[in-house]
């Protein structure tokens, strides 16, 4: 099972290498947010650097969110699902491939944003980097597991980028809430590091069991 | 005090609004059938 | 003209939907949710004391909880019909879980109408970012969601399944939620726990808690009545849309 995740995954990525339509999007948007933000608050201003964790998770749910709907929805044209339903494979198998794939490309987003969002700001880290990689990878994990599957239920309708940020952001909350303040403390302030490592446990909980649930219902979801 | 009466009167305004609601569906289905029973006679 | 004394062609089966039959069912809940509810306004103004700090304001109380209960009840019952229904696949299961989920809706907004109007009356803010009304302002997004699952166009097998994964993963959520806002909270706001606009534990006399509870029961009886009269509703909808599918095959033909 796991090597027909891995040969959906890396359909899914070969795929968008060639025309790199997505991922560019993806990036583009990011850096449209962070414009955006650098408008709404004043990036000279001290207590900006306040603002700066929250705004490491608004681009990457933003940008995640277009990534994630374009996953699933590119499976309708020419109904290439029914194709992949149809293949011997489980629901799960392709679930487990459609995350990996979005994973890696929201990883990929961060890594080119994120440098560029603390360069706009000038934020200057006084904390640890390896544990804030720690923090995106938790965090990007739990957000791209629940969104790749409302993404599969949310491409049945026709208005699915509509759904599925309605879908994925009440369902992400506990998320959001866990990474921003665990965030915020590694970047900022790491004299309580153990605050942000039992919000990372949290957020690592969520990831778990939301994995596993949504492993288990993708079937239901992907029915003919 | 005057939060008081604001609170329940908000309360009550939700349930009877909402029932009022369901009444319209209630009464539009009713004419529904009222017209299917005219159009089978 | 045919000898034949029957109609000629055979007539489509009227269901007879003039009025709404009265069940037991229906009476038992009518009769209860009357009882309870002329109840709880007796003990909740003339039974249960006035509260020492925050006076007859507190009185909100009585409509805040027991509707914050219904709400999860509400939730919970969506729940539990979506598994009902994922296993079963009975049309019936499905009908329960979306007429639970409006009523939740309709509650929801309630305890997050009548939060900030005691917010603002004891503690002078009209939100609090207090576990149990946060938990509350989430779930109402999820109820959201699920209505707006149910609303895309299609069949209703396809959207009806869809509808009961999204009430599983939503209702797991809930509990989760619910911990990392209080956990958010207590780092920044130690709240004590009873202190707050919520509060219950600590310092609830027992006059209050009997008008608590007979409240709760009488808003208990008033959404198992909704949810009863609704589901009635939601099936003689379907089979008013069956018959007008089958009026309709015969037009063609």
């Amino acid at each position: 099972m796991l090597r027909a995740a891995l040969t959906i995954a890396k359909k899914d990525i070969y795929s968008e290498l060639r025309t790199k339509q997505v991922l560019g999007t993806m990036i583009i948007f990011a850096g449209l947010v962070i414009l955006v933000l650098s408008f709404a608050f004043d990036p000279a201003n001290n207590t900006t650097k306040a603002v700066i964790p929250g705004a490491v998770w608004i681009i990457i749910v933003f940008s995640g969110i277009l990534g994630l709907n374009r996953s699933l929805v590119s499976e309708q044209r020419n109904d290439t699902m029914h194709g992949l339903l149809v293949a011997p494979m489980d629901a799960s198998s392709i679930y487990l491939g459609k995350f990996m794939a979005n994973f890696s490309m929201i990883l990929i987003v961060e890594i080119v944003s994120i440098p560029f969002l603390f360069l706009l700001f000038d934020f200057k880290i006084t904390g640890s980097i390896l544990y804030f990689l720690l923090v995106l990878f938790v965090g990007s994990f739990g957000f791209i597991a629940i969104g790749t599957f409302l993404a599969a239920l949310a491409s049945n309708s026709k208005s699915s980028e509509m759904l599925l940020p309605l879908l994925l952001f009440p369902m992400t909350s506990p998320v959001l809430i866990g990474v921003t303040q665990a965030t915020k403390i590694i970047l900022t302030n790491m004299e309580k590091l153990s605050t942000a490592l039992s919000w990372m446990q949290l957020v690592a909980a969520y990831d778990v069991i939301f994995f596993v649930l949504c492993f288990l219902l993708i079937e239901y979801v992907l029915e003919v | 005090m005057g939060f008081m009466y604001a609170a329940y009167s908000v309360v009550w305004v939700i349930i009877f609004g909402y029932m009022l609601l369901i009444g319209k569906r209630h009464n539009s289905l009713k004419k529904d059938i009222e017209f299917l029973k005219q159009l089978d006679r | 003209m045919s000898m034949n004394l029957e109609r000629e062609k055979a007539p489509l089966p009227i269901v007879d939907l003039a009025t709404v039959k009265s069940s037991m069912l229906t009476k038992i809940l009518y009769g209860g949710m009357v009882v309870s509810m002329l109840a709880a306004f007796y003990f909740i103004f003339m039974y249960a004391e006035v509260e020492k700090t925050m006076g007859v304001v507190q009185k909100i109380f009585y409509m805040h909880v027991p509707s914050a209960w219904v709400a999860f009840l509400a939730f919970f019952v969506t729940f539990v019909f979506s598994i009902l229904f994922l296993i079963k696949r009975k049309r019936i299961y499905d009908t329960y879980a979306y007429v639970s989920a409006e009523i939740g809706v309709v509650f929801t907004a309630i305890v997050l109408t009548t939060g900030p109007i005691w917010a603002k009356s004891s503690w002078n803010t009209w939100w609090a970012w207090e576990p149990r009304l946060t938990t509350t302002l989430i779930l109402f997004f999820l109820f959201m969601a699920y209505l707006m699952v149910r609303q895309m166009d299609g069949v209703w097998d396809k959207k009806a399944r869809l509808a009961a994964v999204f009430g599983i993963i939503g209702f797991a959520d809930v509990p989760i939620v619910f911990f990392a806002i209080r956990w958010w909270q207590s780092k920044f706001h130690p709240i004590v726990f009873g202190d707050g606009p919520s509060q219950e534990g600590g310092g609830i006399s027992p006059s209050m808690l009997v008008a608590l509870l007979v409240t709760i029961a009488a808003f208990t009886f008033l959404y198992a009545y909704i949810l009863h009269k609704g589901v009635s509703f939601e099936n003689m909808k379907i089979k008013v849309g069956h018959y007008k599918e089958k009026l309709r095959e015969k037009l063609e033909n």
